[in-house]
Protein backbone atom coordinates (compact mmCIF):
# COMPACT_ATOMS: atom_id res chain seq x y z
CA UNK A 1 0.00 0.00 0.00
CA UNK A 2 2.52 2.04 0.83
CA UNK A 3 4.78 1.11 -2.37
CA UNK A 4 1.47 1.65 -4.31
CA UNK A 5 0.89 5.50 -2.82
CA UNK A 6 4.38 6.39 -3.31
CA UNK A 7 4.84 5.23 -6.87
CA UNK A 8 1.47 7.36 -7.83
CA UNK A 9 3.31 10.48 -5.71
CA UNK A 10 6.24 9.93 -7.85
CA UNK A 11 3.91 9.36 -11.15
CA UNK A 12 2.20 12.46 -10.83
CA UNK A 13 5.50 14.13 -10.03
CA UNK A 14 6.57 13.20 -13.36
CA UNK A 15 3.89 14.14 -15.19
CA UNK A 16 4.46 17.13 -13.72
CA UNK A 17 7.45 18.25 -13.80
CA UNK A 18 7.51 16.65 -17.42
CA UNK A 19 4.54 18.57 -18.33
CA UNK A 20 5.75 19.17 -22.40
CA UNK A 21 6.59 15.60 -22.78
CA UNK A 22 3.42 14.31 -20.73
CA UNK A 23 1.67 16.66 -22.86
CA UNK A 24 3.18 14.95 -26.06
CA UNK A 25 2.49 11.61 -25.26
CA UNK A 26 -1.21 12.12 -24.19
CA UNK A 27 -1.76 14.58 -27.74
CA UNK A 28 -0.38 11.01 -29.46
CA UNK A 29 -3.07 9.41 -27.51
CA UNK A 30 -5.45 11.46 -28.45
CA UNK A 31 -4.71 11.77 -32.05
CA UNK A 32 -4.74 7.75 -32.29
CA UNK A 33 -8.49 7.52 -30.41
CA UNK A 34 -9.93 10.35 -32.40
CA UNK A 35 -8.70 8.34 -35.87
CA UNK A 36 -10.17 5.39 -34.43
CA UNK A 37 -13.39 7.05 -33.56
CA UNK A 38 -13.38 8.25 -37.00
CA UNK A 39 -13.40 5.10 -38.21
CA UNK A 40 -16.32 4.66 -36.20
CA UNK A 41 -17.83 7.14 -37.64
CA UNK A 42 -17.52 6.45 -40.70
CA UNK A 43 -19.11 2.61 -40.38
CA UNK A 44 -22.32 5.13 -38.73
CA UNK A 45 -22.56 7.06 -41.66
CA UNK A 46 -22.35 3.94 -43.81
CA UNK A 47 -24.84 2.03 -42.21
CA UNK A 48 -27.38 5.16 -42.42
CA UNK A 49 -26.59 5.76 -46.02
CA UNK A 50 -27.55 2.01 -46.43
CA UNK A 51 -30.52 2.65 -44.53
CA UNK A 52 -31.54 5.88 -46.47
CA UNK A 53 -31.37 3.51 -49.55
CA UNK A 54 -33.32 0.32 -48.29
CA UNK A 55 -35.97 2.97 -46.35
CA UNK A 56 -36.62 4.12 -50.32
CA UNK A 57 -37.21 0.65 -51.34
CA UNK A 58 -40.94 -0.02 -50.87
CA UNK A 59 -43.82 -2.92 -52.56
CA UNK A 60 -46.38 -1.52 -54.06
CA UNK A 61 -49.39 -3.97 -54.20
CA UNK A 62 -51.79 -2.39 -56.61
CA UNK A 63 -56.03 -3.80 -56.46
CA UNK A 64 -57.82 -4.92 -58.67
CA UNK A 65 -60.77 -1.99 -59.68
CA UNK A 66 -63.60 -2.33 -57.42
CA UNK A 67 -61.91 -4.06 -54.40
CA UNK A 68 -64.11 -3.46 -51.96
CA UNK A 69 -62.72 -1.16 -49.34
CA UNK A 70 -63.30 -4.06 -46.45
CA UNK A 71 -60.58 -5.92 -48.32
CA UNK A 72 -58.24 -2.84 -48.75
CA UNK A 73 -58.26 -2.04 -45.18
CA UNK A 74 -58.67 -5.79 -44.35
CA UNK A 75 -55.02 -6.16 -46.10
CA UNK A 76 -53.91 -3.41 -44.70
CA UNK A 77 -54.76 -4.49 -40.53
CA UNK A 78 -53.15 -7.86 -41.81
CA UNK A 79 -49.95 -6.63 -43.27
CA UNK A 80 -49.26 -3.69 -40.51
CA UNK A 81 -49.65 -6.19 -37.90
CA UNK A 82 -46.78 -8.37 -39.68
CA UNK A 83 -43.61 -7.84 -37.59
CA UNK A 84 -41.34 -7.95 -40.41
CA UNK A 85 -43.39 -5.12 -42.07
CA UNK A 86 -42.29 -1.38 -40.74
CA UNK A 87 -45.64 0.52 -42.55
CA UNK A 88 -48.22 0.53 -44.69
CA UNK A 89 -49.50 3.01 -46.52
CA UNK A 90 -53.18 3.14 -48.15
CA UNK A 91 -53.57 5.33 -52.09
CA UNK A 92 -56.49 5.77 -53.31
CA UNK A 93 -57.38 4.38 -56.62
CA UNK A 94 -57.12 8.14 -58.10
CA UNK A 95 -54.00 8.67 -56.29
CA UNK A 96 -52.41 5.48 -57.42
CA UNK A 97 -52.82 6.18 -60.92
CA UNK A 98 -51.65 9.68 -60.52
CA UNK A 99 -48.69 7.94 -58.79
CA UNK A 100 -47.98 5.03 -61.11
CA UNK A 101 -48.26 7.61 -64.22
CA UNK A 102 -45.41 9.93 -62.67
CA UNK A 103 -43.07 6.54 -62.28
CA UNK A 104 -43.81 5.50 -65.56
CA UNK A 105 -43.20 8.67 -67.07
CA UNK A 106 -40.52 7.82 -69.28
CA UNK A 107 -41.96 4.74 -70.40
CA UNK A 108 -44.37 5.07 -73.51
CA UNK A 109 -45.10 1.46 -73.75
CA UNK A 110 -46.91 1.60 -70.51
CA UNK A 111 -48.42 5.20 -70.75
CA UNK A 112 -49.71 3.98 -74.37
CA UNK A 113 -51.36 1.33 -72.58
CA UNK A 114 -52.72 3.49 -69.74
CA UNK A 115 -54.33 5.68 -72.64
CA UNK A 116 -55.60 2.25 -74.39
CA UNK A 117 -57.44 1.19 -71.13
CA UNK A 118 -58.71 4.42 -71.19
CA UNK A 119 -59.96 4.51 -67.70
CA UNK A 120 -58.43 4.20 -64.82
CA UNK A 121 -57.42 0.68 -64.06
CA UNK A 122 -56.26 0.97 -60.11
CA UNK A 123 -58.58 0.12 -57.40
CA UNK A 124 -56.36 1.06 -54.71
CA UNK A 125 -52.70 0.64 -53.98
CA UNK A 126 -50.80 -0.74 -50.71
CA UNK A 127 -47.25 0.41 -50.33
CA UNK A 128 -45.41 -1.84 -47.92
CA UNK A 129 -41.91 -0.92 -46.19
CA UNK A 130 -40.25 -3.84 -44.52
CA UNK A 131 -37.84 -3.58 -41.22
CA UNK A 132 -34.97 -5.02 -43.35
CA UNK A 133 -34.39 -6.04 -47.06
CA UNK A 134 -34.39 -9.35 -46.51
CA UNK A 135 -37.69 -9.66 -45.18
CA UNK A 136 -39.63 -8.73 -48.52
CA UNK A 137 -39.64 -12.33 -49.39
CA UNK A 138 -41.61 -13.04 -46.46
CA UNK A 139 -44.14 -10.29 -47.37
CA UNK A 140 -44.20 -11.58 -50.98
CA UNK A 141 -45.34 -14.63 -49.50
CA UNK A 142 -48.31 -12.95 -47.11
CA UNK A 143 -49.41 -11.05 -50.32
CA UNK A 144 -51.13 -14.86 -51.01
CA UNK A 145 -53.35 -14.73 -48.22
CA UNK A 146 -56.52 -15.94 -49.80
CA UNK A 147 -58.78 -13.29 -48.17
CA UNK A 148 -57.22 -10.66 -50.38
CA UNK A 149 -55.07 -12.66 -53.02
CA UNK A 150 -57.29 -12.96 -55.55
CA UNK A 151 -58.13 -8.51 -55.54
CA UNK A 152 -54.14 -7.82 -55.94
CA UNK A 153 -54.19 -6.56 -59.65
CA UNK A 154 -50.36 -6.61 -59.90
CA UNK A 155 -47.19 -6.10 -57.09
CA UNK A 156 -44.35 -3.61 -58.11
CA UNK A 157 -41.14 -5.23 -56.41
CA UNK A 158 -39.55 -7.22 -59.01
CA UNK A 159 -37.61 -3.85 -60.07
CA UNK A 160 -36.49 -3.28 -56.67
CA UNK A 161 -35.65 -6.86 -55.88
CA UNK A 162 -32.42 -6.39 -57.81
CA UNK A 163 -31.36 -3.49 -56.09
CA UNK A 164 -31.76 -4.66 -52.83
CA UNK A 165 -29.31 -7.30 -53.98
CA UNK A 166 -26.98 -5.13 -55.22
CA UNK A 167 -26.98 -3.24 -51.52
CA UNK A 168 -26.95 -6.23 -49.95
CA UNK A 169 -23.53 -7.00 -52.02
CA UNK A 170 -22.42 -3.54 -51.50
CA UNK A 171 -22.90 -3.53 -47.66
CA UNK A 172 -21.20 -6.75 -47.47
CA UNK A 173 -18.19 -5.06 -49.30
CA UNK A 174 -18.51 -1.84 -47.45
CA UNK A 175 -18.66 -4.29 -44.43
CA UNK A 176 -15.41 -6.33 -45.29
CA UNK A 177 -13.25 -2.86 -46.35
CA UNK A 178 -14.41 -1.43 -43.23
CA UNK A 179 -13.06 -4.53 -41.23
CA UNK A 180 -9.57 -4.30 -42.81
CA UNK A 181 -9.26 -0.58 -42.70
CA UNK A 182 -9.85 -1.27 -38.95
CA UNK A 183 -7.48 -4.08 -38.52
CA UNK A 184 -4.84 -1.76 -40.49
CA UNK A 185 -6.01 1.85 -38.34
CA UNK A 186 -5.23 -0.59 -34.71
CA UNK A 187 -2.24 -1.68 -36.44
CA UNK A 188 -0.65 1.73 -37.10
CA UNK A 189 -2.58 2.86 -33.28
CA UNK A 190 -0.65 0.15 -31.61
CA UNK A 191 2.54 1.04 -33.30
CA UNK A 192 2.14 5.08 -32.36
CA UNK A 193 1.36 4.10 -28.66
CA UNK A 194 4.40 1.80 -28.51
CA UNK A 195 6.72 3.98 -30.04
CA UNK A 196 5.46 6.83 -27.58
CA UNK A 197 5.42 5.06 -24.60
CA UNK A 198 8.84 4.00 -25.78
CA UNK A 199 10.31 7.67 -26.58
CA UNK A 200 8.97 8.74 -23.08
CA UNK A 201 10.64 5.47 -21.19
CA UNK A 202 13.76 6.67 -23.24
CA UNK A 203 13.90 10.22 -22.15
CA UNK A 204 14.23 8.75 -18.49
CA UNK A 205 16.50 6.18 -18.71
CA UNK A 206 19.09 7.75 -16.96
CA UNK A 207 16.73 7.97 -14.16
CA UNK A 208 16.10 4.71 -14.45
CA UNK A 209 19.75 3.40 -13.64
CA UNK A 210 19.68 6.05 -11.15
CA UNK A 211 16.93 4.51 -8.74
CA UNK A 212 18.67 1.27 -9.12
CA UNK A 213 21.62 1.67 -8.11
CA UNK A 214 20.61 3.60 -4.58
CA UNK A 215 18.47 0.44 -4.24
CA UNK A 216 15.29 1.09 -6.06
CA UNK A 217 13.05 -2.65 -6.97
CA UNK A 218 12.27 -3.47 -10.32
CA UNK A 219 8.41 -2.56 -9.48
CA UNK A 220 9.42 0.50 -7.60
CA UNK A 221 10.87 1.42 -11.20
CA UNK A 222 8.22 -0.03 -13.18
CA UNK A 223 4.99 1.46 -11.08
CA UNK A 224 4.98 5.48 -11.75
CA UNK A 225 5.52 4.38 -15.17
CA UNK A 226 2.62 2.29 -15.39
CA UNK A 227 0.23 4.49 -13.30
CA UNK A 228 1.26 7.40 -16.14
CA UNK A 229 0.12 5.44 -18.92
CA UNK A 230 -2.95 4.65 -16.98
CA UNK A 231 -3.25 8.15 -16.14
CA UNK A 232 -2.34 9.15 -20.20
CA UNK A 233 -5.25 6.92 -20.99
CA UNK A 234 -7.88 8.39 -18.89
CA UNK A 235 -7.07 11.58 -19.86
CA UNK A 236 -6.48 11.25 -23.78
CA UNK A 237 -9.90 9.63 -23.34
CA UNK A 238 -11.95 12.41 -21.65
CA UNK A 239 -10.16 14.73 -24.41
CA UNK A 240 -11.03 12.56 -27.08
CA UNK A 241 -15.06 12.19 -25.56
CA UNK A 242 -14.71 15.68 -25.61
CA UNK A 243 -14.09 16.37 -29.12
CA UNK A 244 -15.54 13.66 -30.75
CA UNK A 245 -19.10 14.14 -28.95
CA UNK A 246 -19.80 17.17 -29.25
CA UNK A 247 -18.45 17.51 -32.96
CA UNK A 248 -21.29 14.27 -33.76
CA UNK A 249 -23.77 16.32 -32.43
CA UNK A 250 -22.74 19.05 -34.15
CA UNK A 251 -22.67 17.39 -37.70
CA UNK A 252 -25.22 15.12 -37.37
CA UNK A 253 -28.24 17.99 -39.14
CA UNK A 254 -25.88 18.67 -41.80
CA UNK A 255 -25.32 14.54 -42.16
CA UNK A 256 -29.33 13.96 -41.64
CA UNK A 257 -29.61 16.66 -44.59
CA UNK A 258 -26.91 14.80 -46.67
CA UNK A 259 -28.57 11.56 -46.32
CA UNK A 260 -32.35 12.74 -46.52
CA UNK A 261 -33.06 11.12 -43.02
CA UNK A 262 -34.47 13.01 -40.12
CA UNK A 263 -31.88 11.35 -38.14
CA UNK A 264 -28.69 9.64 -38.30
CA UNK A 265 -28.54 8.75 -34.96
CA UNK A 266 -24.45 9.37 -34.55
CA UNK A 267 -24.93 11.25 -31.52
CA UNK A 268 -27.62 8.76 -29.75
CA UNK A 269 -25.10 5.55 -31.39
CA UNK A 270 -21.89 7.57 -29.18
CA UNK A 271 -24.21 7.93 -26.39
CA UNK A 272 -25.62 4.43 -26.50
CA UNK A 273 -22.95 2.62 -27.02
CA UNK A 274 -20.30 5.13 -24.61
CA UNK A 275 -19.31 2.51 -22.71
CA UNK A 276 -18.17 0.42 -25.07
CA UNK A 277 -16.51 2.48 -27.28
CA UNK A 278 -14.63 4.93 -25.12
CA UNK A 279 -14.65 2.47 -21.90
CA UNK A 280 -13.21 -0.14 -24.51
CA UNK A 281 -10.44 2.36 -26.02
CA UNK A 282 -9.59 3.55 -22.36
CA UNK A 283 -9.06 -0.09 -21.61
CA UNK A 284 -6.90 -0.80 -24.79
CA UNK A 285 -4.99 1.83 -24.72
CA UNK A 286 -4.08 1.41 -20.54
CA UNK A 287 -3.14 -2.54 -21.25
CA UNK A 288 -1.44 -1.14 -24.50
CA UNK A 289 0.37 1.39 -22.16
CA UNK A 290 1.08 -1.29 -19.47
CA UNK A 291 2.94 -3.32 -22.31
CA UNK A 292 4.72 -1.29 -24.14
CA UNK A 293 6.11 0.54 -20.26
CA UNK A 294 7.11 -2.84 -19.51
CA UNK A 295 8.74 -4.34 -22.46
CA UNK A 296 10.74 -0.90 -22.97
CA UNK A 297 11.63 -0.51 -19.33
CA UNK A 298 13.26 -4.11 -19.34
CA UNK A 299 16.29 -2.96 -21.34
CA UNK A 300 17.06 -0.31 -18.96
CA UNK A 301 16.02 -2.49 -15.81
CA UNK A 302 19.55 -3.82 -15.94
CA UNK A 303 21.21 -2.62 -14.24
CA UNK B 1 34.53 -7.18 5.88
CA UNK B 2 35.06 -7.06 2.33
CA UNK B 3 36.57 -10.07 0.61
CA UNK B 4 37.91 -10.75 -2.54
CA UNK B 5 38.89 -14.53 -3.34
CA UNK B 6 40.62 -14.87 -6.71
CA UNK B 7 38.41 -12.74 -8.84
CA UNK B 8 38.20 -12.42 -12.04
CA UNK B 9 36.27 -10.14 -15.15
CA UNK B 10 36.34 -10.94 -18.61
CA UNK B 11 34.07 -9.50 -21.18
CA UNK B 12 34.72 -11.90 -24.12
CA UNK B 13 37.54 -14.18 -24.62
CA UNK B 14 40.16 -11.14 -25.39
CA UNK B 15 38.77 -8.42 -22.61
CA UNK B 16 39.86 -9.01 -19.04
CA UNK B 17 39.08 -5.96 -16.73
CA UNK B 18 40.44 -7.93 -13.44
CA UNK B 19 42.30 -10.93 -13.01
CA UNK B 20 42.85 -13.07 -10.06
CA UNK B 21 42.08 -10.02 -7.67
CA UNK B 22 42.60 -11.02 -3.68
CA UNK B 23 41.66 -8.23 -1.32
CA UNK B 24 40.76 -8.15 2.71
CA UNK B 25 39.22 -5.07 3.84
CA UNK B 26 38.64 -4.61 7.32
CA UNK B 27 35.70 -3.00 8.73
CA UNK B 28 36.33 1.13 9.62
CA UNK B 29 38.98 0.95 7.09
CA UNK B 30 39.28 4.10 4.52
CA UNK B 31 41.05 2.43 1.83
CA UNK B 32 41.88 4.02 -1.56
CA UNK B 33 42.35 1.94 -4.89
CA UNK B 34 44.26 3.74 -7.41
CA UNK B 35 45.21 3.06 -11.12
CA UNK B 36 45.69 4.46 -14.47
CA UNK B 37 42.53 4.68 -16.25
CA UNK B 38 41.50 0.98 -17.59
CA UNK B 39 43.61 -0.64 -15.25
CA UNK B 40 39.83 -2.23 -13.33
CA UNK B 41 39.06 0.64 -10.59
CA UNK B 42 35.77 0.79 -11.79
CA UNK B 43 34.82 -2.81 -12.60
CA UNK B 44 36.09 -3.21 -9.22
CA UNK B 45 33.27 -1.13 -7.89
CA UNK B 46 30.64 -2.50 -10.27
CA UNK B 47 30.72 -6.10 -8.74
CA UNK B 48 31.13 -4.38 -5.16
CA UNK B 49 27.54 -3.46 -5.65
CA UNK B 50 26.27 -6.15 -8.19
CA UNK B 51 26.19 -4.05 -11.08
CA UNK B 52 28.10 -6.93 -12.57
CA UNK B 53 29.36 -10.16 -11.42
CA UNK B 54 32.71 -12.38 -11.81
CA UNK B 55 33.59 -14.30 -14.60
CA UNK B 56 35.52 -16.15 -11.41
CA UNK B 57 36.06 -15.80 -7.84
CA UNK B 58 33.73 -15.38 -4.85
CA UNK B 59 33.31 -11.44 -3.45
CA UNK B 60 32.12 -11.35 -0.13
CA UNK B 61 30.47 -8.12 1.57
CA UNK B 62 30.07 -8.39 5.44
CA UNK B 63 29.21 -12.33 5.55
CA UNK B 64 27.37 -12.59 2.18
CA UNK B 65 27.99 -14.04 -0.96
CA UNK B 66 27.12 -12.12 -3.59
CA UNK B 67 29.32 -13.34 -6.32
CA UNK B 68 25.97 -15.22 -7.26
CA UNK B 69 23.79 -12.93 -6.38
CA UNK B 70 20.15 -12.97 -7.97
CA UNK B 71 18.51 -9.80 -9.26
CA UNK B 72 15.87 -9.61 -6.85
CA UNK B 73 18.72 -9.27 -4.17
CA UNK B 74 20.33 -6.59 -5.63
CA UNK B 75 18.23 -3.70 -4.34
CA UNK B 76 18.56 -4.96 -0.73
CA UNK B 77 22.84 -5.15 -1.59
CA UNK B 78 22.51 -2.04 -2.47
CA UNK B 79 20.31 -0.38 0.64
CA UNK B 80 23.45 -1.74 2.95
CA UNK B 81 26.53 0.03 0.65
CA UNK B 82 26.37 3.66 -0.28
CA UNK B 83 27.60 4.59 -3.58
CA UNK B 84 29.06 7.84 -4.32
CA UNK B 85 29.67 8.50 -8.57
CA UNK B 86 31.98 10.89 -10.34
CA UNK B 87 28.61 12.19 -12.21
CA UNK B 88 26.44 12.44 -8.54
CA UNK B 89 23.77 10.46 -10.42
CA UNK B 90 20.95 12.38 -8.72
CA UNK B 91 17.55 12.53 -10.21
CA UNK B 92 17.15 15.64 -11.96
CA UNK B 93 13.58 16.50 -11.87
CA UNK B 94 13.83 16.04 -7.61
CA UNK B 95 15.38 18.67 -5.25
CA UNK B 96 18.04 17.84 -3.42
CA UNK B 97 15.65 16.46 0.00
CA UNK B 98 14.17 14.64 -2.66
CA UNK B 99 16.65 12.74 -3.81
CA UNK B 100 17.41 11.67 -0.72
CA UNK B 101 14.35 11.26 0.58
CA UNK B 102 14.20 8.76 -2.58
CA UNK B 103 17.01 6.15 -1.48
CA UNK B 104 14.60 5.53 1.63
CA UNK B 105 11.62 5.71 0.10
CA UNK B 106 12.41 2.99 -2.66
CA UNK B 107 13.48 0.52 1.06
CA UNK B 108 10.06 1.03 2.14
CA UNK B 109 10.64 3.64 5.53
CA UNK B 110 7.53 5.02 6.87
CA UNK B 111 7.16 8.54 6.19
CA UNK B 112 7.90 10.00 9.75
CA UNK B 113 11.29 8.22 9.82
CA UNK B 114 12.11 9.92 6.32
CA UNK B 115 11.23 13.38 7.82
CA UNK B 116 13.59 12.65 11.02
CA UNK B 117 16.31 11.11 8.71
CA UNK B 118 17.25 13.73 5.59
CA UNK B 119 17.38 16.52 7.89
CA UNK B 120 19.73 14.78 9.55
CA UNK B 121 22.37 13.79 6.42
CA UNK B 122 21.66 17.10 4.73
CA UNK B 123 23.33 18.96 8.39
CA UNK B 124 25.78 15.97 7.88
CA UNK B 125 27.20 17.44 4.40
CA UNK B 126 26.46 20.83 5.14
CA UNK B 127 23.70 21.27 3.38
CA UNK B 128 21.03 22.25 5.92
CA UNK B 129 18.56 25.56 3.48
CA UNK B 130 19.16 23.84 0.55
CA UNK B 131 16.79 21.07 0.65
CA UNK B 132 14.17 22.56 -2.27
CA UNK B 133 17.21 23.50 -4.76
CA UNK B 134 17.09 20.70 -7.69
CA UNK B 135 20.24 19.23 -8.95
CA UNK B 136 20.63 21.68 -12.02
CA UNK B 137 20.62 24.83 -9.03
CA UNK B 138 23.29 23.29 -7.26
CA UNK B 139 26.81 23.39 -7.48
CA UNK B 140 29.07 20.63 -8.61
CA UNK B 141 30.58 20.21 -4.75
CA UNK B 142 27.06 20.62 -3.61
CA UNK B 143 25.41 18.21 -5.45
CA UNK B 144 28.44 16.05 -4.49
CA UNK B 145 27.37 16.11 -0.97
CA UNK B 146 23.74 15.41 -1.59
CA UNK B 147 24.81 12.30 -3.57
CA UNK B 148 26.99 11.46 -0.26
CA UNK B 149 23.69 11.93 1.95
CA UNK B 150 21.38 9.79 0.18
CA UNK B 151 24.32 7.48 0.50
CA UNK B 152 24.57 8.09 4.02
CA UNK B 153 20.40 7.18 4.69
CA UNK B 154 20.89 3.83 5.44
CA UNK B 155 23.68 4.36 7.66
CA UNK B 156 25.55 1.89 5.85
CA UNK B 157 28.86 0.00 6.63
CA UNK B 158 30.46 0.15 3.69
CA UNK B 159 30.47 3.05 1.37
CA UNK B 160 31.98 3.15 -2.23
CA UNK B 161 33.38 5.91 -3.71
CA UNK B 162 34.02 6.24 -7.33
CA UNK B 163 36.55 8.98 -8.38
CA UNK B 164 33.97 11.53 -6.22
CA UNK B 165 36.05 14.03 -6.61
CA UNK B 166 36.78 13.85 -10.53
CA UNK B 167 34.30 17.08 -11.44
CA UNK B 168 35.29 19.28 -8.54
CA UNK B 169 37.81 21.92 -8.06
CA UNK B 170 41.00 21.55 -5.57
CA UNK B 171 39.09 22.89 -2.68
CA UNK B 172 35.79 21.23 -3.32
CA UNK B 173 38.00 18.08 -3.68
CA UNK B 174 39.41 18.46 -0.34
CA UNK B 175 35.83 19.23 1.40
CA UNK B 176 34.67 15.86 -0.20
CA UNK B 177 37.22 14.01 1.03
CA UNK B 178 37.42 15.49 4.54
CA UNK B 179 33.55 14.72 4.23
CA UNK B 180 34.46 11.07 3.33
CA UNK B 181 37.07 10.93 6.10
CA UNK B 182 33.91 12.07 9.06
CA UNK B 183 32.13 9.20 7.47
CA UNK B 184 34.81 7.03 8.40
CA UNK B 185 35.73 8.41 11.59
CA UNK B 186 31.88 7.57 12.31
CA UNK B 187 32.93 3.54 11.74
CA UNK B 188 31.89 3.79 8.40
CA UNK B 189 34.42 1.40 5.60
CA UNK B 190 34.99 4.00 2.46
CA UNK B 191 36.68 2.74 -0.38
CA UNK B 192 37.66 5.25 -1.94
CA UNK B 193 38.59 4.82 -6.32
CA UNK B 194 40.48 7.60 -7.60
CA UNK B 195 43.52 8.36 -9.65
CA UNK B 196 44.02 11.79 -8.06
CA UNK B 197 47.98 11.67 -6.54
CA UNK B 198 47.15 14.89 -4.28
CA UNK B 199 44.06 13.67 -2.46
CA UNK B 200 45.55 10.02 -1.83
CA UNK B 201 48.84 11.68 -0.62
CA UNK B 202 46.42 14.04 1.51
CA UNK B 203 44.53 10.92 3.13
CA UNK B 204 48.06 8.77 4.26
CA UNK B 205 46.25 5.62 4.42
CA UNK B 206 45.75 2.14 2.64
CA UNK B 207 46.33 2.13 -0.81
CA UNK B 208 45.87 -0.04 -3.27
CA UNK B 209 47.30 0.03 -7.24
CA UNK B 210 45.84 -2.10 -9.84
CA UNK B 211 47.62 -2.39 -13.08
CA UNK B 212 45.86 -4.40 -15.83
CA UNK B 213 43.67 -5.67 -14.12
CA UNK B 214 45.65 -7.20 -11.09
CA UNK B 215 46.86 -5.84 -7.41
CA UNK B 216 50.18 -4.95 -7.78
CA UNK B 217 50.51 -3.08 -4.27
CA UNK B 218 48.68 -2.62 -1.31
CA UNK B 219 50.60 -0.39 1.25
CA UNK B 220 50.06 2.13 3.77
CA UNK B 221 51.58 5.76 2.13
CA UNK B 222 51.48 7.66 -0.55
CA UNK B 223 50.42 7.35 -4.11
CA UNK B 224 53.26 5.48 -6.22
CA UNK B 225 52.62 3.90 -9.87
CA UNK B 226 54.45 0.42 -9.40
Amino acid sequence: MRTLHRTTKFALQNIWRNIWLSLATVLVFVLTLTTINILITLHVLTDAAIQSIEDQIDISVYFKKGTSEDILFGAQDYLASLSQVSGVEYVSGEEALRRFSERHRYDERILQALEVVGQNPFGGELIISARNTDDFAFILEALKNPTFGSAIESQDFSDHERVIQRIDAFTQRVQFFALILAGIFALIAVLIVLNSIRVSIYTHREEIGIMKLVGASNNFVRLPFIIEGILFSFVATAMTIAIVYPTATAMEPQLAQFFEQQNIGLSSYYLQNAYWIFGGQFLALAILSIIASSLALNRYLRV
Amino acid sequence: MIKLHNVSKSYDSNVHALHGVNLHIEPGEFVSIVGQSGTGKTTLLRLLIAEERPSKGKIVIGGWDISTIKSAQVPFLRRQIGVVYQDFKLLPKKTAAENIAFALEVAGDARRRVREVVPQVMRIVGLEGKERRYPHQMSGGEQQRVAIARALVHRPKVLVADEPTGNLDTITAHEIIDLLRKINNFGTTVVLVTHDKTIVNHLKGRVITLKDGTVVRDHVGNYTLA
